[in-house]
């Protein structure tokens, strides 16, 4: 069942055993990175765990590893929570299918029960800790940013709502960490060449759903709340700002209201980032906050992120598998499947039907020219349409048997690639790397004749049967 | 107070443990916009326990990687 908001959510994750409440006394550092650290380590099962007695925070609610395991992902998607990635995969694809959904625009917000807009001091009101130990600062790492385009402002579908990091600086200033390549990007550049400050919203404690579409790579001018509202089932309820004409989600927990002040840059990290190292301390933009609305009782929401696995691998990899697939699909009907869920994207597996001699090669390069696939997909690996591209013994398999080290392994350099990745020299530039694991078609030459070995009859019947067997060992 | 990432004579409180506990103060740096807790591990907080790696020295604050140059400003016509 679609729900309503962050709070309304974390009943749903409550109610089917995927979240905990933790009110032993804890530290900000080193205890709430390990908290989070020891639920995201639970990758299939782990839950979302709410602490409310952080040594000088007590009584302040913080939730970690909402999206961090693929039960919680099924719970958001109103599956059972022991659906397979694959099949979420596909509900994800059809349901995207129905975009764009309905918003719903309501008064009085929930997120605006409290306003602060004297004093505002973000070390005292959010519940803060240092992600890794040589971040520069205290970062927002789930936030939901909200900014429109400069030029066109009553553009509903040019609004944009990003996730981006966010260290916070003085008591109401925030770095924030952009790329060009970033809608954003383009709302800010706009913003610079006019002079002009730059309204944003940074909301944090959003619904699912929208934190998913928040750091999905969505065409420009396409609307993440009206996505979000289409997987999700629902429309998405949204307000009007207090010191912008910025819509903002009715529900969020928290929402801090600002400008990113133009032609300025400031230092701005390190962070210990998704490829499982810290990216650099760089010069970047910076928010001045002017207001901070908030709900009762609030619930702030963060995400650990550092070694892969964690939860920021959950959160961003399905909606990067799926509209990959659908660029692929709109030419490429023998696309079957895309797992992009490693490392936002940095490598790609393809399942498609090799329609003609080396086709796969064009399927893989048409993944390098996605928007997506231009900065990230630097390892792009195509297998066959029969093989699940979720199952990595599967993909070892046929790269095992399949690639012709002569044939089957092209590499392209340079090209754009993602400053994240600690690969990538300078910072941007990259390469790409394709790995055809396919069985060769016909004019391509296919070798020696031989035959696959058949799926055994009646394995899923014996399957039940032994863990029947096993369980009765068990008791 | 000196920052303990760039040495610098630019760190000040800015914020107190909100519970009333007094468990902590936040530590922030005007310069090179390092915050710390005090009472974070010594890794983060103690200058000569930190990886030099993530120390600021000299000029290092003024070559800082530019991942978005600023644009030029557009010419009324």
């Amino acid at each position: 069942m679609a729900s309503r908001d962050f709070r309304d959510f974390l009943g749903q994750l409550e109610r089917e055993g995927q979240l905990v409440r933790l009110s032993d006394e804890i530290m900000p550092e080193p205890d709430v990175r390990a908290v989070a650290r020891a639920a995201v380590d639970m990758v299939d099962t782990g839950p979302a765990v709410v602490m409310d007695n952080m040594k000088g925070y007590k009584g302040k609610k913080l939730a970690v590893n909402v999206h961090g395991s693929w039960a919680n992902y099924a719970v958001m998607m109103g599956m059972p929570k022991t659906t397979g990635v694959k099949e979420m995969f596909y509900e994800l694809a059809r349901r995207w299918e129905s975009a764009p959904g309905e918003i719903k625009r309501v008064k009085n917000p929930a997120c605006q029960e409290n306003v602060i807009t004297k004093n505002i001091n973000l070390y005292e009101i959010l519940p803060l800790f240092r992600v890794n130990p040589y971040d520069g600062g205290f970062y927002l790492s789930k936030a939901s940013v909200i900014t429109r385009d400069p030029e066109e402002p009553g553009n509903f579908d040019k609004t944009n709502v990003g996730l981006y990091r966010m260290q916070v600086h003085g008591p109401d200033t925030i770095g924030l960490n952009i790329q060009p390549v970033h809608d954003i990007g383009t709302h800010l550049r706009k913003a610079e060449e006019l002079n002009h400050p730059l309204p944003i919203a940074i909301c944090l404690g959003v619904h699912p759903m929208l934190s998913v579409m928040a750091c999905t790579p969505l065409a420009y001018g396409k609307s993440e709340f009206k996505f979000a509202a289409a997987l999700d089932g629902r429309p998405q309820e949204i307000a009007k700002a207090l010191t912008s004409d910025l819509d903002v989600p009715a529900g969020a927990e928290f929402v801090l209201e600002g400008e990113v002040v133009p032609r300025q840059r400031s230092a701005e990290g390190p962070f210990g980032e998704m490829p499982g190292c810290y990216s650099a301390l760089r010069s970047q933009y910076r928010i001045q906050v002017k207001a901070v609305t908030h709900r009762n009782d609030p619930i702030m929401e963060n995400l650990y992120v550092g070694m892969p696995w964690t939860e920021h691998d959950t959160l961003v990899g399905l909606s990067t598998c799926v509209p990959l697939y659908q660029q692929l699909r709109e030419t490429m009907p023998e696309v079957k499947a895309v797992n992009a869920l490693y490392k936002h994207g940095l490598t790609v597996i393809v399942a498609a039907d090799n329609k003609f001699g080396h086709y796969a090669k064009t399927v893989a390069m048409r993944v390098a020219s996605t928007p997506h696939g231009g900065t990230y997909a630097k390892v792009i690996i195509v297998v066959d349409g029969s093989v699940n591209p979720f199952d990595l013994l599967q993909v070892m398999w046929a790269l095992s048997t399949r690639v012709r080290p002569d044939k089957d392994v092209l590499v392209l350099h340079p090209t754009p690639g993602h400053p994240s990745d600690p690969s990538s020299d300078p910072p941007g530039i990259g390469g790409k790397v394709i790995i055809d694991a396919t069985t060769p078609a016909y004019p391509d030459k296919t070798g020696p004749e031989y035959r696959l070995i058949e799926n055994v009859p009646k394995t899923e019947i014996f399957h039940k049967r032994i863990v029947e067997l096993q369980a009765l060992l068990n008791r | 107070m000196i920052c303990v990432r760039c040495s610098n004579e630019s760190a000040n409180v800015v914020a107190q443990a909100p519970d009333g506990s007094e468990a902590w103060e936040i530590i922030y740096c005007s310069k090179c916009n390092f915050s710390w807790r005090t009472s974070e591990e010594d890794q983060s907080i103690a200058s000569e326990k930190r990886d030099k790696m993530f120390q600021l020295e000299g000029s290092a604050l003024d070559n800082l990687q530019v991942l978005v140059p600023l644009p030029p400003l557009r010419i009324k016509t």
